[in-house]
Order: structure tokens, then C-alpha cells, then sequence
């Protein structure tokens, strides 16, 4: 989650789940997948439809305030924390299957739907406690599901 | 992973983006450029506070219990320097860019960079603030991985 100041304003929330210095695995954690239960975490894909849901409850997180921080460190040190979302994918604008060979940016193979998402969520950092508006306020600028297979999965 | 951020950050300091070798480890300061130097840049303005030392950048854990870790993609963003394992599709990378963070994978994955409105309570205080959120990168990942002891796995994963 990327909080800023109104307008053009700074940065001033960076919350992510990876310790730093995020050189492994980047800001990706496993969730226990319950999609059925209780708590509701977890994935659902529909790629008939365009429909995904991502949904997420008290994930641990770090606020280290900016990217700069989070990413080259030298600020305040990050101030830990939970985060829960819920993510909605929705539509379909294009369909594209990507067969991606370059040695930089590719080294997939995958069918995907670009569409619409929106989200809503909630964080405890610290003193503060944040709750976002309603998921149908909030709006995408990119967005898009697929399936796909790379590493040794990659045709 | 906000590309507004990371383009700002770029731009007010494009040569360190760029020259990325490895992120800077904890408490190390890098030949050329302190950290508190690229703060000062990034920044645009006077130092940000004092540099912190890793001793009291105390990791913990996020990963739950039980949990095998799947391998980072080999790659990462030019954009970023190419240490990360991360890419950017249609924010700073190519729209056809990787979008996941897990290599040896084949299943389900979605991305999107999501903007709202968020209200902020200081619990203490009662004090309340609305603020943005722009372009929050969101992703999944959940499917069948191949993981770091060599053995095929099915897992669901977040980017938060």
C-alpha cells in the first residue's frame, strides 16, 4: 500500500511484507488459502469471466514510509504492522496469450485478460489505524489475470 | 511497489537507480554515494533523519507457518537496477513483462495498481486524515511451484 500526501504530494506510507533489504522473494508472502472458510483469505479465479478475487487478513507488514526506504534503506527504521485487503478483479478488455523470450523481461508463457480492479483495505501501523473507502470508490490503472507457467514449467 | 514513487525516485536520482549492483546491504554505505546522500537526493530536500543501523533493523518473519519457500525469478527490472526480482509491466517495464515474482511456476497470476482514498486515525491522538492511495501494486500468484528443495508444491501467494 502506497499512502501520499494530497495532490502531488510525497510519500508517506510504504507498506510491504518483505524485511529488508528485499533481495529474495520480492514483497510476496504465502496466504493460507481459505477461500471456503472462515477468514475468506485467499485467491479465486475466474478467467471465463475476468473475475478474480484476492483477499487478505492480517498480513504482516512493514511501514517504511517510502520506497526510497524500502528499497535502499537509510531512513526510519520500518514500523511493523498488519494489513488486510481485499482485491477484485473485474471485466474483460483484451485477451492476449504472451509467449515472452526476451532474456530480460521474459522467460513466460501465459493466457491473460486485462481489465479493471479495485480495492479496499484496512492496516494497524503503529498509532495509526487506516481503513480505506469502499472498494467500488477506488479504481485501476492497469490491471490483469492470466494463467502462466515459466522456469521449468515454461514451454 | 508504486511506479509513482519509484519514478520520482528515478528521476531525482537516476545514476543510483540505474547503477544498482546489489541493494545496499543494512549499515553499509557504498563507495561514491552514502546513503545519506541518496536520501538527500532522492528526497530533494535536507537529510531525513540519521542513518539506522542494523541493529535495529530487527527482520521478522512474514512467512506463516509451515511455509517452503518457492525461487525468486532470476531476473529483475532494469528500471530498478535488475537486483530486484520484480518487474513493473505497463508502469516502468514493458506491458509484456513478468509479472510474477515466483520462477518455476504454472498457474494462476494477477496483477494491478489500484488508487482510493484512505482515512488515517492516530489511535492516541483520535486525529483523523484522508490521504491517497496511488497506484498500490497488488498481485497473486497461486498455483503449482517448483521450490527451493527441488519438489513441485501448490501454494497461494500475495504481493502486497
Amino acid at each position: 500500500m502506497d499512502v501520499f500526501l494530497p495532490g502531488p504530494g510525497a510519500q508517506i506510507h510504504d507498506l510491504n511484507p518483505t524485511t529488508f533489504p528485499p533481495v529474495g522473494l520480492f514483497w510476496t508472502i504465502q496466504i493460507a488459502d481459505d477461500r471456503q472458510g472462515d477468514n475468506g483469505n485467499g485467491v479465486d479465479v475466474n478467467l471465463g469471466t475476468g473475475g478474480a478475487v484476492l483477499e487478505v487478513s492480517n498480513a504482516p507488514i512493514f511501514d517504511y514510509g517510502d520506497i526510497n526506504n524500502a528499497l535502499f534503506g537509510g531512513g526510519p527504521a520500518p514500523v511493523p504492522g498488519t494489513v488486510s485487503c481485499k482485491v477484485e478483479w473485474q471485466g474483460v478488455h483484451q485477451r492476449v496469450n504472451i509467449r515472452n523470450t526476451d532474456p530480460v523481461f521474459g522467460g513466460f508463457a501465459g493466457e491473460f485478460i486485462r481489465n479493471a480492479a479495485q480495492m479496499q483495505w484496512t492496516a494497524t501501523v503503529g498509532d495509526f489505524v487506516f481503513e480505506s473507502d469502499a472498494l467500488g470508490t477506488s479504481s485501476s490503472s492497469f490491471a490483469e489475470i492470466g494463467h502462466e507457467r515459466n522456469g521449468v514449467f515454461f514451454p | 511497489m508504486n511506479y509513482r514513487a519509484i519514478a520520482a525516485l528515478k528521476a531525482s536520482n537516476p545514476t543510483r537507480v540505474d547503477n544498482i549492483e546489489s541493494p545496499v546491504p543494512v549499515g553499509e554505505v557504498r563507495p561514491g554515494l552514502s546513503r545519506r546522500q541518496f536520501t538527500r537526493a532522492a528526497a530533494g530536500t535536507a537529510v531525513v533523519g540519521a542513518a539506522i543501523g542494523s541493529a535495529l533493523w530487527t527482520p521478522v518473519i512474514a512467512a506463516p507457518k509451515g511455509a517452503f519457500a518457492p525461487v525468486p525469478i532470476p531476473g529483475g527490472s532494469p528500471f530498478l537496477g535488475g537486483s530486484y526480482h520484480v518487474f513493473g509491466p505497463a508502469a516502468f517495464d514493458p506491458i509484456d513483462a513478468e509479472p510474477i515474482t515466483i520462477t518455476n511456476f504454472d498457474g494462476f497470476a494477477g496483477l494491478a495498481y489500484v488508487s482510493g482514498m484512505v482515512t488515517q486515525t492516530n489511535t492516541k491522538t483520535g486525529e483523523k486524515a484522508r490521504y491517497p492511495f496511488v497506484d498500490s501494486d497488488m498481485r497473486f500468484m497461486q498455483g503449482n511451484f517448483r521450490g527451493t528443495d527441488g519438489r513441485i508444491h501448490q501454494a497461494t501467494f500475495g504481493f502486497i
